[in-house]
């Protein structure tokens, strides 16, 4: 299970560095289609339909390594006046809700993207087929998921981590969860 | 049910989620998601949510906020603050708390290459801290005045927290720019005045540095050069219209990362961590976005906006005494979460309301007006307890110094805040004059 957990940390991680990447390479084409505006007037042609889809693709990529992180701003200041068991139900129902939430879009990006390619669907100006984006949606939807029914069970089955506190054992869990298998 | 009755269900069952710590794009999504199965049923809602996200994400206007803050992890990473706090610390550091006014001052001018407030403030506290212990500043003036210092990036573009106000309301993201950009410097000489009364009652809490000569204050000013360069670039491009706001955040990212490498604090391992914090920052907005997204439909289909607009139009009420009410609104909430996300959760609702009341001004007017005065009271929230995000940051960085003090310290600029509040409502011309000019 810690294994696991290790895994998916570093897998989101390459999944923010490619779109990292992929976001560099956006700021760099449009350096270069204004210097060739302004030195040659040619701008990169189509280049904002490349941007948009590379943006897309980096942020596709930006969620699960978000998620790892902690990175979702959330509203603190009740939940951790709670005692930690009650705290680390909420955690798991956060956790479930939002796995849920990646795995439906998840599964319905699958639609999309077959949707796209039996359409056929190009850009505007440069014919770039859009399709290619969407199965960075997929993975990265799926991805997102697994992390967060990972972190449900890994929240759900642990002892209270708080340091300095006494587990309060019979209370935890005692924030009913919703059955974790609605995904489709 | 009518529609209505449905729609402040949603709002309470949005409201319930965030308490129990739900985070806030997920609780926007998912109120938004089942809502809008209430009113349409599944197949529409399913058949949107194939290339929903992708629709939301691809977008080249959007492209701006990962690369501004991308621009502005480049940024922090540069060692560019250095040079902007010496440069402040030379002209001021002499007076009775001068080091304090020159890290305020170098906040303001790292705000104008760095969109994130939250990086201003920590990127600054690195520099200055060490400074301030130096000449034995009181804690709470010196963590007080970094912490009010980030809040000032808010303002001077260019600031995420502007992109996002001007995609929520649609509004010019150009013209937002313009008009922030005096009450901004405004915010800056407001903190200024606060830090000199400030010293005037407590002579103790901020001592006189060194005073410099005149050759190295000649040096210290050359010594910014990159980063006034980055800023006459970006935003005065952005500005006079010679590039788009996408074009302009390509330009200042690829620039302050260029100036990073060239001053060699840029390596491979430094520009993966860039990466990742860019994409931290840029997963939570987008989350919250796609969030937005789907709430505003279902907003959007029960009409709840224009019944409370219309309610808020009944009223009678002078429309002055409802800005305030919302204003209020924004501070208190603003004590209790993020404020990017504030924008997103809020402005939906609020927006029709003020649209819907007469303050004799066109409505392009009135979103730059209403945007910055909003903005300036969201940015307090980062500064008050309970959660002020800009006291955590600068804390850390200054372990010695109670939190406790450092909320004390802000006290001073909060209330310069109001002032300056107070006088962007009274005087709309302050932030309408830029626009009007450059336009």
């Amino acid at each position: 299970m810690k294994k696991l957990g290790e895994q998916l940390h570093r897998i989101s991680a390459w999944f923010a560095v490619v779109g990292g990447i992929v976001l560099t390479a956006m700021v760099v084409l449009v350096v270069i289609s204004i210097f060739g505006r302004a030195m040659f007037s040619s701008p990169v042609p189509g280049d904002f339909e490349i941007v948009a889809l590379g943006t897309a693709v980096a942020i596709f990529m930006f969620l699960p390594y978000c998620y790892m992180q902690k990175g979702n701003v959330a509203v603190d200041i009740f939940i951790s006046r709670m005692p930690p068991g009650v705290q680390r139900g909420m955690d798991v129902l956060a956790a479930t809700l939002f796995g849920v939430v990646a795995a439906l879009f998840a599964w319905r990006s699958v639609f999309g993207l077959a949707d796209t390619v039996r359409n056929g669907d190009m850009s505007m100006i440069l014919g770039f087929p859009v399709w290619v984006v969407h199965p960075f949606g997929v993975a990265s939807f799926a991805l997102l998921a697994v992390c967060c029914f990972y972190t449900a069970v890994e929240t759900f089955g642990n002892p209270v981590e708080v340091p300095g506190t006494a587990a309060e054992a019979p209370e935890t869990g005692a924030a009913g969860m919703p059955g974790g298998n609605a995904d489709e | 049910m009518s529609s209505l009755q449905l729609a402040l269900i949603g709002l309470a069952v949005l409201i319930g989620l965030l308490v129990i710590r739900i985070p806030v794009g997920l609780a926007m999504l998912a109120v938004g998601i089942c809502g809008y199965v209430a009113l349409s049923g599944f197949d529409p809602v399913l058949a949107y949510m194939k290339t929903a996200a992708f629709w939301q994400f691809a977008s080249y206007e959007f492209s701006v906020i990962p690369m501004f803050l991308l621009m502005g992890e480049f940024a922090s990473r540069s060692g560019l603050s250095r040079s902007l706090f010496s440069a402040a610390n030379v002209f001021l550091g002499h007076r009775r708390g001068g080091v304090a006014m020159a890290a305020v001052g170098g906040c303001g001018a790292f705000g104008a290459i760095c969109g994130s407030s939250l990086a201003t403030a920590g990127t600054m506290a690195r520099v200055a801290i060490p400074e301030l212990e130096r000449y034995r500043y009181s804690g709470s003036l010196a963590t007080g005045a970094l912490a009010a210092g980030g809040t000032l990036g808010i303002l001077i573009p260019p600031s995420v927290a502007l992109i996002i106000y001007a995609i929520a309301v649609q509004a010019n993201i150009v013209q937002m720019f313009q008009a922030a950009l005096i009450p901004g410097i405004i915010g800056l000489v407001g903190y200024l005045a606060a830090i000199s009364i400030w010293v005037r009652i407590f002579p103790e809490s901020g001592p006189v540095g060194a005073r410099a000569t005149g050759p190295e204050r000649i040096q210290a000013l050359l010594d910014t050069w990159p980063t006034l360069l980055l800023f006459v670039v970006v935003i005065g491009g952005i500005y006079f219209g010679i590039f788009d706001p996408t074009e302009g955040a390509a330009v200042g990212a690829f620039g302050a990362g260029a100036l990073a490498v060239w001053k060699g604090n840029l390596d491979f391992e430094g520009f993966v961590s860039c990466v990742k914090d860019a994409a931290k920052t840029t997963g939570m907005i987008f989350l919250i976005l796609l969030g937005a997204g789907f709430l505003n439909i279902f907003m959007a289909l029960t009409g709840v906006a224009d019944q409370l607009s219309s309610l808020a139009a009944a009223s009678g009420l002078n429309p002055y005494v409802i800005l305030i009410l919302l204003l209020v609104v924004y501070l208190l909430l603003g004590c209790l979460m993020d404020s990017l996300a504030m924008i997103f959760l809020t402005i939906p609702i609020f927006w029709p309301i003020m649209a819907g009341l007469d303050f004799a001004m066109p409505e392009a007017d009135l979103k730059m007006w209403f945007g910055i005065v909003v903005l300036i009271v969201v940015e307090a929230g980062l500064i008050t307890p309970p959660v002020g995000i800009n006291v955590l940051i600068i804390n850390h960085h200054a372990p010695k110094v109670p939190m406790r003090e450092t909320f004390i310290g802000v006290t001073p600029f909060l209330l310069s805040g109001v002032v300056r509040v107070a006088l962007l409502i009274l005087i709309p011309p302050i932030t309408l004059f830029l626009p009007h000019l450059l336009m």
